[in-house]
C-alpha cells in the first residue's frame, strides 16, 4: 500500500446550535493563517446571508487550512463543517463521511444538549475519532468540570482531558490544532488503485454548472481526466479540481485522503448525486464506496405566489433553488383559494422556512405558504395501501382498515423544574412516554414517542416558551404507526366542502370540528337562505352551526338619476360575489379558505 | 294622442344642505335662482316643437323647491305651459319641506295644475330631526302636513329610518301620525353615500343590518292601514301611486331638466352636469353636447335593467316578457323571495327586503 497520506486531517465539528461552533471554525483559520484577521467576516463559513443573518449553518462548507505543527511538520487540515440542527442531520452524515475525525464542542454552563447527544452518536457510529471540546470557558457561569462530567454521563465518552477553550479569546484554538494532529488519524488509501472519491455535496453555479464536493478515498483526480459517476455511468472531462481555501482554488490534481471540488460542466444535479462515487472512466473501480440513503421529505406545505399571474416564477425560482437544494422536493397542485401553486417536501420545519426565506431574498419571489403537515398511510380493506397527503386522498371510512401516520422518537433536555409542563405539552400532543433520566440533579432527559403531525405545528415554539427557552430537543423519525386517525368532513348546506376538511386523532374530532364549523360560521356571510355548516366523520355528524339567512339588503331609492348608479353598484356587487368560490348555492369568500390554510404570508 | 312622456325639473336650491343627502343643490346662493330660471327656460325651448310635447306626468323636484317665491313658481309655471302640453296630465307632483312649504304656496299649486306634494318630514321625533340635521321640528312639520291634507293635493311624507338613536317606537309613531295626513308614504333607509359627510362616522354594512327592524315593521304596519307596498321604499292607498316614479321604473321616457337631472330619451340616458354654474354655461352656449354625460344601453342590457326595475313593484313582470336566464336565475332562488301568479313574477315582501342580492344575479346575465 501506497500510503503518503500522512500529513493530512479530514475533520468536522459537531455541537449543538449555538455552542459556538462557527466561531471556533473561525478561530481556526485565524490562527493557521487561512484567512487575515482584517478579511474575517464574522462567521466566514456561513456564506448564504441567510446563515449569517439567523446564526445557523445549512450548507456543508469545506475548507482547507495548512499548519504547521509543533513537530516542525507541514499539515493538511481539511474542516469540514456542518448544519447544527436537527432537520439537517441529514448532511451531518454526510459530512461525517468525508472525515477521519470530530471535534464534539460542547457549552462550558450549558452543558450536553439534545442534538449534541444525537451528533457524537452518528459519528461515533461512523468511526470517528472524537475530541471533546468545551468551549466559552471564558464566562462568568462556565462549569468546565460539569461539561466534561455530563459528556462522560450521557454520552459516554471519557472527556478527562477534554481541551478548555473559548473561541472567542482564542484560548485553546492551539491546543485543539494540535489534538488535531495528534489524535486524529491520517486519511487511508492508495494513490496507485482505481480513482474512488465520494461526493459528499454539491452546488450549483451559473457558470461553471454543478460543482461537486469529493473526498478522495483511492486514486487521484485532475483536469482533463474522464471521470466517470458509478449510479449512472455518465461520464464527463474535468475541467478543474481544486481545493478550498477557502474560496474555490485549482490544484494540479486531488490524491487519496484530500478533500477538495471538481467541475466538469455537469448540467443538471441529477447526474453528480451525493452520495455517488466519482471514478476514472478509463480505469474505473470495482466497486463503488457505501453511499448515502436518498433522504426522503417529511414535512410538506403548499407554495403559492400572492399574485396568481407569478406562478411561472415561482415555477422557475424552485427549479434553480432544487439545483442547490437537492432535499426539496415539488410538484404542482392548485387550491380553491390560492389557484396553482406547488406542494413542496422538505427535511423538517427550518428547512422549510429557510427555502422560503431564500426563495424571497434570492429570487425575488412573494409567496404563500400554506400550514405544515405530513404524508399519512392508509391501509384499506382491500389490502391496498395508499399515500394521502391531503384529507380529500383518504377514502371513504367504510373502506379503510387502518391510517399509519409518521412518528418521531423525541428527546428533550430540560432542567428538572419544567419536567412536569413539558411532559405535559407532549401529552397534550399525543406523545407517548418513553423514559426519563437525570443527567445532573437539576437537568433531565425525557424521551417521548410522538406523530410527527403534532410535533410540526409549532411545538418547538411551544416548548422554548414552556420552559423560558432552557429546552433543548432532539428527535429522529421511527417510522409510520398506526393511529386512530379520522378524517372530520365540513359540509356546508349539505355539500362536502374538501378545503376545510381535515384529519385529525378521533378523540380530537370533536374540539377541532367544533372550532371549524364556528370558525366558518363567522367567516360566510349571510345569503338568502339559513346555511347549515356541519362536521362529520362518515355519515355521522359531529357537530352543527347555521348561519342564519340574510335579512336585508335594500338601501337607496332609485328614481330617475339613481339607476345608473344603481345599476353600478350591483354590477359592482356582482363583481364581489364572482370572487368567491361557490360550493352548491353557497358563496364562500377566499378569506375563508385562507383562514383555514393558517397561510403565512411572507412579508412577516 | 295619449301623453307618454313625463317631465321633471331639478331645483337645486336648499336653506341648508342635509348632510345624508346626496342629490345636487346648493345653499346660500338663492340670488341664483332667477339665472337658473332663465337657463331652465333654453333648456325646455329646446324640447319645443310645433305639437308641444304632451305630457303624462310632471314632477318638480330638489333640492327644495319649497324656497322658490310665488313669482318664482309663477315663472316656472310659465316656462313649462309655454313648452309643453298638458291638456292630457294625469299628476303634478312638487317636493317641498316644512319650514319653506307657505299656505300661499299650496294654494297657488292646486290652483294650477299641480295635484300632489312631497313633504321631507323624514321623522315626527325632534330629537332625530336634530340628528338629521332638518332645519324644522315636529310640530311644524304636523302643521305644513295639515295644511296640505286641508287642500285638493295628494299628501306624500318621506320618512328616515335606521337614524342613529331611533328605536322602533319612534318609528313606529312617526308612521301612525304620518298617515293621519298622508295618502302616499315613501321610506328610505339612512344611507350614506360616499360624498357625503356621515359616510366616516357610520358603516353603512351595520346600518344595512340596522335598518331591517323598522323596514320589517312599516312593511308590517302600513299595509295594515291600506298603504300597499308598491315599490321598494313606497307605500300608497289605492291609486294613490306616484306615476312619475313609475314611469322610471317601467323605462318610460322623461325630459329632465336643470343641472343633474337626467333625462330617459329614445332608449338613452342624459345627464347634465352636477353643477349650477356649469349648467347655466351650458344654458348660454346652447348645451354643447361634449358636457353632458350620454349613456346608450344595448336592447339586452335595456331588458336586464328593465327586469330589475320592474322587479322593485308589486306589479312585476310580465311572465311573458321574462328573458330566459332571468327565469332561470328565479328558479334556483329561494321560492319564498318572490310571488308567482299565472300570468306575473314579482317580488315577495321578503323578496323586497333582499332586493340587492336578487338583482345582482340578474345583472350580468
Amino acid at each position: 500500500m501506497n500510503n503518503n497520506n500522512d500529513n493530512i486531517r479530514n475533520f468536522c465539528i459537531i455541537a449543538h446550535i449555538d455552542h459556538g461552533k462557527s466561531t471556533l471554525a473561525d478561530r481556526l483559520l485565524e490562527s493557521t493563517g487561512t484567512i487575515a484577521s482584517r478579511d474575517m467576516k464574522a462567521q466566514i463559513l456561513d456564506s448564504l446571508a441567510l446563515e449569517r443573518e439567523r446564526g445557523i449553518t445549512i450548507k456543508l462548507v469545506p475548507v482547507r487550512m495548512n499548519y504547521k505543527a509543533q513537530d516542525g511538520k507541514e499539515y493538511i487540515l481539511n474542516l469540514i463543517d456542518t448544519p447544527g440542527h436537527v432537520d439537517f442531520a441529514y448532511e451531518v452524515s454526510r459530512s461525517l463521511a468525508a472525515c477521519e475525525g470530530a471535534l464534539l464542542v460542547v457549552d462550558a454552563s450549558q452543558g450536553v444538549e439534545a442534538q449534541t447527544v444525537a451528533n457524537a452518536y452518528q459519528a461515533i457510529e461512523q468511526g470517528l475519532e472524537i475530541l471533546p471540546v468545551i468551549n466559552k470557558i471564558d464566562l462568568p457561569s462556565a462549569r468546565p468540570d460539569n461539561a466534561k462530567q455530563e459528556i462522560s454521563d450521557v454520552v459516554g465518552l471519557d472527556a478527562s482531558d477534554a481541551v478548555l477553550a473559548s473561541a472567542k479569546t482564542g484560548l485553546g484554538v492551539n491546543e485543539i490544532l494540535e489534538e488535531i494532529v495528534k489524535k486524529i488519524p491520517a486519511p487511508k488509501g492508495d494513490r496507485e488503485k482505481p480513482l474512488q472519491a465520494l461526493i459528499f455535496d454539491s452546488v450549483y453555479d451559473n457558470y461553471r454548472g454543478v460543482i461537486c464536493y469529493v473526498r478522495v478515498v483511492n486514486g487521484v483526480i485532475k483536469a482533463g481526466q474522464n471521470i466517470m459517476f458509478m449510479s449512472n455511468g455518465i461520464t464527463y472531462p474535468v475541467n478543474e479540481a481544486g481545493v478550498f481555501k477557502p474560496g474555490f482554488t485549482p490544484v494540479r490534481e486531488l490524491g487519496p485522503g484530500e478533500v477538495g471540488y471538481i467541475t466538469a460542466s455537469i448540467k443538471t444535479l441529477a447526474e453528480a448525486q451525493v452520495g455517488d462515487t466519482v471514478t476514472d472512466a478509463a480505469n474505473p473501480a470495482s466497486e463503488a464506496l457505501p453511499g448515502y440513503k436518498k433522504v426522503k421529505s417529511v414535512v410538506f406545505c403548499g407554495f403559492y405566489p400572492v399574485e396568481r399571474d407569478n406562478y411561472p416564477q415561482l415555477r422557475d425560482a424552485l427549479e434553480k433553488l432544487c439545483l442547490n437544494d437537492s432535499a426539496v422536493t415539488y410538484e404542482p397542485e392548485s387550491s380553491e383559494a390560492l389557484g396553482f401553486g406547488f406542494r413542496c417536501g422538505f427535511l423538517g420545519l427550518l428547512h422549510m422556512d429557510v427555502v422560503r426565506e431564500r426563495l424571497r431574498e434570492e429570487y425575488n419571489v412573494e409567496l404563500v405558504a400554506t400550514a405544515p403537515n405530513v404524508i399519512y398511510e392508509v391501509v384499506k380493506t382491500s389490502g391496498e395501501i395508499i399515500e394521502a397527503h391531503r384529507p380529500g386522498d383518504f377514502p371513504d371510512p367504510s373502506e379503510i382498515e387502518e391510517i399509519r401516520e409518521p412518528y418521531i422518537k423525541l428527546s428533550v433536555f430540560v432542567p428538572s423544574e419544567f419536567t412536569g409542563r413539558v411532559m405535559q405539552l407532549i401529552q397534550d400532543r399525543r406523545g407517548t412516554y418513553k423514559s426519563m433520566d437525570y443527567i445532573t440533579p437539576e437537568r433531565v432527559r425525557i424521551i417521548y414517542e410522538m406523530p410527527l403531525s403534532e410535533f410540526i405545528v409549532d411545538f418547538h415554539d411551544k416548548l422554548k416558551s414552556q420552559t423560558r427557552g432552557y429546552a433543548s430537543l432532539d428527535y429522529e423519525l421511527i417510522g409510520l404507526k398506526a393511529s386512530e386517525l379520522v378524517r372530520v368532513d365540513i359540509l356546508v348546506n349539505g355539500e362536502a366542502a374538501d378545503a376545510f376538511s381535515f384529519v385529525c386523532h378521533k378523540d380530537q374530532a370533536y374540539n377541532r370540528g367544533h372550532a371549524t364549523v364556528t370558525k366558518l360560521k363567522e367567516l360566510i356571510p349571510s345569503q338568502l337562505f339559513e346555511i347549515p355548516i356541519q362536521a362529520s366523520i362518515g355519515r355521522r355528524v359531529i357537530v352543527r352551526v347555521n348561519v342564519k339567512a340574510l335579512r336585508k339588503d335594500v338601501l337607496a331609492k332609485c328614481y330617475g338619476g339613481d339607476i345608473t348608479r344603481k345599476r353600478k353598484l350591483l354590477e359592482k356587487q356582482k363583481e364581489g360575489k364572482k370572487r368567491m368560490k361557490q360550493i352548491g348555492k353557497v358563496s364562500i369568500p377566499q378569506e375563508a379558505f385562507l383562514a383555514f390554510m393558517q397561510v403565512d404570508g411572507s412579508e412577516n | 294622442m295619449a301623453a307618454k312622456t313625463s317631465l321633471y325639473i331639478h331645483v337645486p336650491f336648499c336653506e341648508r344642505k342635509c348632510f345624508y343627502c346626496s342629490f345636487y343643490s346648493v345653499s346660500g346662493r338663492e340670488d341664483y335662482i332667477d339665472s337658473w330660471l332663465e337657463a331652465l327656460e333654453l333648456e325646455a325651448a329646446r324640447y319645443h316643437c310645433e305639437n308641444k310635447i304632451p305630457l303624462k306626468t310632471l314632477y318638480v323636484g330638489g333640492g327644495t323647491p319649497s324656497v322658490l317665491n310665488i313669482s318664482q313658481w309663477q315663472k316656472l309655471i310659465n316656462i313649462i305651459t309655454k313648452n309643453f302640453n298638458l291638456d292630457n296630465l294625469q299628476e303634478a307632483t312638487t317636493e317641498a319641506n316644512p319650514n319653506s312649504l307657505t299656505p300661499e304656496l299650496v294654494s297657488f299649486l292646486e290652483s294650477n295644475f299641480f295635484t300632489r306634494l312631497s313633504l321631507g318630514v323624514q321623522s315626527l321625533n325632534d330629537s332625530e330631526l336634530k340628528t338629521l340635521g332638518r332645519l324644522h321640528d315636529s310640530k311644524l312639520a304636523i302643521k305644513a302636513m295639515e295644511l296640505v291634507r286641508d287642500s285638493n293635493l295628494t299628501l306624500s311624507c318621506d320618512l328616515i329610518f335606521a337614524i342613529p338613536g331611533q328605536t322602533l317606537r319612534t318609528w313606529a309613531a312617526s308612521i301612525k301620525k304620518v298617515i293621519e295626513s298622508a295618502e302616499h308614504v315613501s321610506t328610505y333607509q339612512l344611507t350614506l353615500e360616499p360624498e357625503t359627510l356621515l359616510a366616516r362616522d357610520y358603516d353603512n354594512q351595520a346600518l344595512n343590518e340596522a335598518g331591517y327592524k323598522f323596514y320589517r315593521y312599516a312593511q308590517y304596519y302600513l299595509p295594515r292601514k291600506n298603504f300597499i307596498q308598491y315599490e321598494i321604499s313606497n307605500f300608497a292607498l289605492e291609486h294613490k301611486e306616484c306615476l312619475h316614479n313609475i314611469a322610471y321604473w317601467t323605462h318610460d321616457e322623461v325630459i329632465a331638466l336643470g343641472p343633474s337631472a337626467v333625462s330617459y330619451i329614445n332608449h338613452e340616458r342624459i345627464k347634465n352636469p352636477s353643477s349650477l354654474d356649469e349648467y347655466i354655461y351650458l344654458a348660454k352656449n346652447n348645451f354643447p353636447d361634449e358636457l353632458l354625460t350620454r349613456e346608450r344601453l344595448t336592447p339586452h342590457e335595456r331588458a336586464i335593467e328593465l327586469a330589475i326595475l320592474k322587479l322593485r313593484t308589486k306589479w312585476g313582470i310580465k311572465r311573458v316578457d321574462l328573458l330566459p336566464e332571468v327565469e332561470q336565475v328565479i328558479s334556483r332562488l329561494p321560492e319564498d323571495l318572490f310571488i308567482f301568479t299565472p300570468e306575473r313574477v314579482a317580488l315577495s315582501k321578503r323578496g323586497m327586503r333582499l332586493g340587492n342580492s336578487i338583482w345582482s344575479e340578474i345583472i350580468d346575465l
